[in-house]
């Protein structure tokens, strides 16, 4: 659990971060959305300390981060930043050892958590763990970013625009990477970017900042169905927001008894898709599946729109 | 490097050594050189001698020079140093702009003359090059890189040895490079106060009127600057690659 009290940055008469205040649950990932100059980075950069806050603290499991001497503190938290700052003149493996080596970890342990990250990345060691940052695409030089962030299972992890460098393809592809990761490791994570897809895509919570302010926290149905200021109105776009929230939610809260014709949907994807497929294949309902592929019940086009309509 | 650029400096090492150690063979060459029976060749010290005590003022003095600049470097590029890296730069600036004949000037009533003056005037001289590159080594290293140091929770010597000096190193060892040749070169001026050395034989000559020995001791000169100025390029080149930047980066 990590909890944000009052947290103030003021430079001069700026204040770039305006009392915030919000927890994190374990295990879970909380995405800080805001405009440029909103005071995301800088929010995120107190909670390692690489900015020290005016006033207000961070509690990791109840301890205060100030009592924590900054460079243990920093090796307790991965931190990932747009462009990755790999050190080019390290080979992969060496940047993924940097916190291991740090901690004084053994050779053997070191060389066994490389392979078991680069495995986990689907990058294969005996091809990856040599190469040297330059010898890589974006897309490699961002697993490697956060693989070496991971190394040492880090309590927390903190992720500064980490797919701001990447084309839209790749970035997708990087995204449910993080995501299938992190549901894995259970890791908890706060990732700041302006990209509300990515917010809407990756985030268990959503923080909206916007001029130095915490506007609203909450799940990202919430930001969609009650929002706190015009402001966040503004920044989810009224316009699409029923397809947004069909985006949130799953075939399963849609399952209708009955059966229907057809090829079954499963019920874990996202009612977008399940609409997407209806409209496409041009039925009006389709059967649903669970995980070990026996029918459940049929999810119908009127179902979805009236669950759109309901939340 | 070709084939053909590797085979015109093996010629040139070959010829050197030759030379230096045994410049008697080539007194046909210079005799046309001479005039009233003087000698082709060099005859008041040993030319392998006068070489050796060359290349060891100016790689006394490079040392020297790179120590100290380096750590200057270092120290203004620090948080605590900042405020020191103008006066630093004119020190070092004024190093250089000074003739190394008024430092020998100068330097002789107070040290005597000798090796002394001499390693002074090309310490000082060679201050700069190395100072300069030394700050543009360390400035250029990526913000990014130290941020995700800093980030990761290296302390600022680790950042220092682990990562600033290795990414500045080529940049700085071009530095000590541009330095060591321009005083291959300066050196020759201490043989006016009396430091053993390859400026000797050009003096000789000068005094004498001897083509031949001024030739001598300038070719000399010379060929160990081209060499050594080759020689520490393929050093840089092959560390470089070894520290993985890459040729892009060299």
């Amino acid at each position: 659990m990590i909890e944000i009290e009052r947290l103030t940055k003021r430079y001069g008469d700026t204040t770039v971060v305006d009392d915030v205040s919000f927890g994190v649950e374990e295990g879970t990932i909380t995405v800080v959305v805001g405009t440029s100059g909103a005071g995301k980075s800088t929010l995120l950069r107190m909670i390692n300390r690489l900015v020290e806050p005016t006033s207000g603290r961070v509690l990791i499991d109840g301890q205060d981060t100030r009592s924590i001497p900054e460079d243990d503190l920093r090796h307790r938290i991965g931190y990932v930043i747009q462009g990755y700052g790999l050190f080019p003149h390290r080979t992969v493996a060496q940047n993924i050892a940097t916190v291991p080596r740090l901690l004084g970890w053994d050779r053997k342990r070191i060389a066994d958590r490389i392979e078991e990250l680069l495995d986990l990345y689907q990058l294969d060691p005996a091809e990856f763990a040599t190469k040297f940052p330059h010898e890589l695409s974006g897309g490699q030089q961002q697993r490697v970013g956060v693989a070496r962030a991971l190394a040492a299972r880090p309590e927390l992890l903190l992720m500064d625009e980490p797919f701001g460098a990447l084309d839209p393809v790749i970035r997708a592809k990087a995204q449910d990477d993080l995501l299938a990761i992190q549901r894995r490791l259970r890791a908890t994570i706060v990732l700041v970017t302006h990209d509300m897809e990515e917010a809407f895509h990756l985030g268990d919570r959503i923080a909206v900042m916007d001029q130095a302010r915490l506007i609203q926290y909450g799940p990202p149905a919430e930001l969609l169905t009650r929002p706190a200021e015009a402001f966040v109105e503004r920044l989810v776009g009224t316009a699409d927001r029923p397809f947004r929230l069909l985006s949130l939610a799953k075939v399963e809260d849609a399952l209708e008894p009955g059966l229907a014709e057809g090829e079954p949907v499963a019920a874990s994807g996202t009612l977008y898709e399940a609409l997407s497929r209806l409209m496409w294949c041009g039925r009006q309902d389709l059967p649903v599946a669970d995980g070990t592929g026996s029918v459940i019940g049929r999810v119908s086009i009127t179902g979805i729109l009236a669950y759109g309509r309901s939340a | 490097m070709s084939r053909r650029a590797v085979m015109i400096r093996l010629t040139a090492l070959i010829m050197l050594l030759a030379f230096i150690s045994a410049p008697n063979l080539f007194a046909p060459v210079f005799e046309p050189l001479t005039t009233n029976n003087a000698p082709a060749i060099y005859n008041q010290g040993n030319l392998l001698f006068l070489t050796m005590a060359h290349l060891g003022t100016v790689f006394s003095a490079a040392l020297a020079s790179t120590l100290v600049a380096v750590l200057l470097g270092v120290l203004v590029t620090r948080p605590s140093g900042v405020e020191f890296l103008p006066l630093s730069r004119s020190l070092v600036s004024i190093g250089q702009t000074f003739p190394p004949v008024a430092v020998l000037a100068i330097a002789v009533p107070l040290v005597g003359f000798g090796e002394k003056p001499t390693l002074i005037a090309l310490f000082l001289y060679g201050l700069l090059p190395i100072f300069e590159n030394t700050l543009t080594g360390l400035t250029q290293v990526s913000p990014l890189t130290l941020d995700a140091a800093k980030g990761m929770g290296m302390g600022p010597t680790r950042r220092l040895y682990e990562v600033e000096l290795p990414l500045a190193l080529p940049v700085i060892l071009a530095g000590i490079r541009l330095s060591v040749v321009i005083n291959l070169g300066t050196a020759t001026i201490g043989s006016t106060v009396a430091a053993k050395g390859l400026g000797e034989v050009i003096i000789a000559g000068l005094q004498s009127n001897n083509t031949a020995f001024i030739l001598q001791g300038g070719l000399v000169v010379a060929l160990l600057a081209v060499l050594i100025h080759d020689g520490l390029m393929m050093f840089e080149r092959l560390l470089v690659r070894r520290l993985g930047l890459g040729p892009a980066a060299a």
